[in-house]
């Protein structure tokens, strides 16, 4: 049986887990998948990646898809055998909730702006013996978390430590658990929107979430709130996002997924074709929230132990879809 | 009876303690531009004071009973000088904006989310998940030791253990730790515990037995990647050590709200020590306002005029730190 580890992310893994898979599992390794011959493709039982596209060679032996990522959009699965087990990996969720706590703090505290006025410029402006303008906390804010899914989850538990009042909306009812005071279904998401000063995108992108926050939504936000997407870019209607940030119809967002993303042709190209960088009400990361040594580790552990489980005929965990 | 808002600082705080005063008490208020005379007649009929200082050579206070510090830090109130009963309060509402603060400071620190966010907004996709970029640590699972496990200190154990942390704290006296200390040292056995600690905070106020108390020897017994957290007061911590192991990268980092020197009327944009620690990638720092949020100042502001209110009443006083 042959493990096809495909693209950058997935030859890590492989140099990661390969003393903990199965010595009778063949292992390639595919770094740079405009490098996959149909030799290689047409050899594999498992594909381990995060992307396949059609026009990659034909892989008609596949029968497990292990995706390196949690999100499985770049990976076309009607380019692949009817009937196999799409799984995917998590162990970010740690990662990501500290950013999300992060990122609250640094804005409520202003505290990038603060630094930098300090030891660029000397400016004691900000200061008590000054008695210079308070910034914000974030005690007593009311969070407002969007998917109260695994990530959704660990942003409510450490949130609720520091004084918030958590709110959520998600797709499938929940009851209120792990300091999450009320969970609305996601069609009445609207409901929710005006109580938060902090609204949290933990979904996952889907036909019901492309473009959740519209410019409808947008307008339904406090003016002082901040829009913080730890998900997928395309969640926030782009346009609609950059004009309400760039006219302060709400506080300020903190963004670390994006509307594109950069090629080998154009390695520098910005996350957007809008001048987000330009704003100061933005707080701006490469897509890296989840992106952390634990991280990898825990995934590594997680998609070791499912080529495992395939190898032995065990259940799968973490099954998305077949496709 | 009368309370005097005394200096510029307390003037400032009046908005936030006056709106909160139930009992009904005169108010009065000598900013800095007043002359010593004003001030000397204000002093004159005060029965409480309200100033984050007291000095030698004040005018008399012959009537002053309380003097109700606006803020928690007793530093510069000679107490000394104080005419004979005079009870001095200090205020609380700080802790949740400064374990806020340290929590914050720590998670930038992790995250490199700085420098992260600096190149991102410059272009460059070189720390991004996408490309492959260098992995950044998280703050979970390591352990945070704080120096001091008072009211602050207590407010960033309790986030830090939501976060994942191991909490250890060391502190003045040992009472019954709150349940997200795993383990609380004596002072003296301070020298124990730095070991341990992937972060130490330093969250005590300015005494004799805290000043300088984390000095080169200690320093050295840091983790090297360690990051020092100093909330508490730069004098705590040995300057010119401190400086010496940033730049020889004994010590990971630091993260300084708190300093050496301050602004005055003759300089207000001074350098916050005479090293140039602004000059030193290794470190993060702050002009002294971690603790300087809209909540806090509500809060705080709230308990002084309830300790004002109690005085009126003749209830017990809280907070008390001297009497004379």
């Amino acid at each position: 049986m042959k493990a096809l580890f495909l693209g950058n992310v997935a030859a890590d893994t492989a140099n990661g887990i390969r003393a903990e898979l199965p010595p009778d599992l063949d292992v390639e390794v595919v770094a740079e998948p405009r490098e996959l011959t149909p030799q290689s493709a047409a050899t594999a039982d498992i594909l381990v990646t995060n992307i396949w596209r059609k026009d990659y060679p034909g892989a008609p032996r596949v029968r497990f898809v292990q995706s390196v990522a949690t999100g499985i959009e770049l990976i076309d699965l009607t380019a692949l055998p009817r009937g196999a087990p799409v799984c995917n990996a998590f162990g970010h969720e740690t990662a990501i909730a500290e950013y999300v706590l992060m990122v609250m703090l640094v804005w409520a505290h202003r505290f990038r702006e603060i630094e930098s006025g300090f030891r660029t410029h000397g400016s004691w402006a900000p200061s008590w013996v000054q008695s210079g303008a308070p910034h914000g906390e974030i005690r007593g804010q009311t969070v407002g978390i969007v998917g109260v899914g695994r990530v959704g989850i660990e942003v409510a538990k450490r949130a609720a430590a520091f004084g918030c009042r958590i709110v959520g909306a998600n797709r499938s009812p929940r009851e209120p658990s792990y300091g999450v005071e009320r969970v609305y279904p996601l069609a009445e998401l609207d409901r929710m929107l005006p109580e938060c000063d902090v609204v949290v995108l933990a979904t996952a992108l889907g036909p019901g979430t492309e473009g959740l926050i519209d410019a409808h939504r947008l307008a339904l936000m406090k003016p002082t709130a901040l829009l913080v997407n730890i998900a997928r870019g395309t969640i926030i209607d782009e346009e609609a996002a950059y004009a309400a940030l760039r006219d302060r119809r709400i506080g300020g967002a903190a963004l670390d997924v994006w509307w594109q993303y950069p090629t080998a042709d154009e390695p520098q190209r910005r996350g957007s074709r809008l001048p987000f960088h330009e704003l100061p009400n933005v707080i701006m990361t490469p897509h890296n929230s989840g992106w952390t040594a634990g991280m990898v580790r825990r995934r590594w552990d997680e998609i070791a132990d499912n080529l495992g489980r395939f190898v032995r005929g065990d259940p799968l965990v973490n099954i998305v879809t077949t496709t | 009876m009368r309370a005097l808002f005394l200096g510029g600082f307390a003037a400032s705080q009046v908005e936030w303690i006056a709106p909160a005063l139930e009992s009904g008490i005169e108010t009065e208020i000598a900013a800095d531009d007043c002359d010593r005379r004003q001030v000397a007649a204000a002093l004159e009929v005060a029965d409480i004071v309200i100033s984050e200082a007291w000095r030698q050579g004040l005018p008399a206070a012959p009537r002053l009973k309380l003097l109700q510090l606006p803020v928690a830090g007793t530093d510069r109130v000679d107490v000394a000088a104080l005419p004979r009963g005079v009870t001095v309060c200090n205020a609380f509402g700080h802790e949740a904006a400064m374990a806020e603060y340290i929590v914050m400071a720590m998670l930038v620190w992790f995250h490199r989310y700085f420098d992260i966010a600096l190149g991102f907004r410059g272009g460059s996709w070189q720390d991004s998940g996408v490309t492959g970029g260098p992995l950044h640590r998280e703050l979970g699972g390591h352990t945070v030791g704080l120096v001091g496990l008072g009211h602050v200190g207590r407010e960033t154990a309790v986030r830090a253990a939501a976060l994942g942390c191991r909490v250890l704290a060391a502190n003045r006296s040992l009472g019954d730790p709150p349940a997200e200390v795993e383990q609380m040292f004596a002072l003296a056995e301070l020298d124990r515990m730095l070991p341990l600690c992937d972060v130490v905070a330093v969250c005590v106020g300015l005494a004799p037995e805290t000043r300088g108390l984390i000095d080169a020897r200690r320093l050295a017994l840091m983790k090297r990647d360690a990051l020092l957290v100093n909330v508490g007061r730069g004098l705590v911590v040995d300057e010119d050590a401190l400086f010496a192991a940033l730049r020889d990268r004994k010590i990971g980092g630091a993260a300084l709200d708190t300093w050496y020197q301050y602004p005055s009327r003759e300089e207000p944009d001074i350098r916050p020590s005479r090293h140039p620690f602004h000059e030193m990638p290794n470190v993060i720092m702050t002009p002294h306002c971690s603790a300087w949020t809209d909540g806090m100042a509500r809060r705080r502001g709230a308990d002084a005029a309830r300790n004002i209110d109690r005085f009126v009443r003749g209830e017990t006083l809280r907070h008390i730190v001297a009497r004379t």
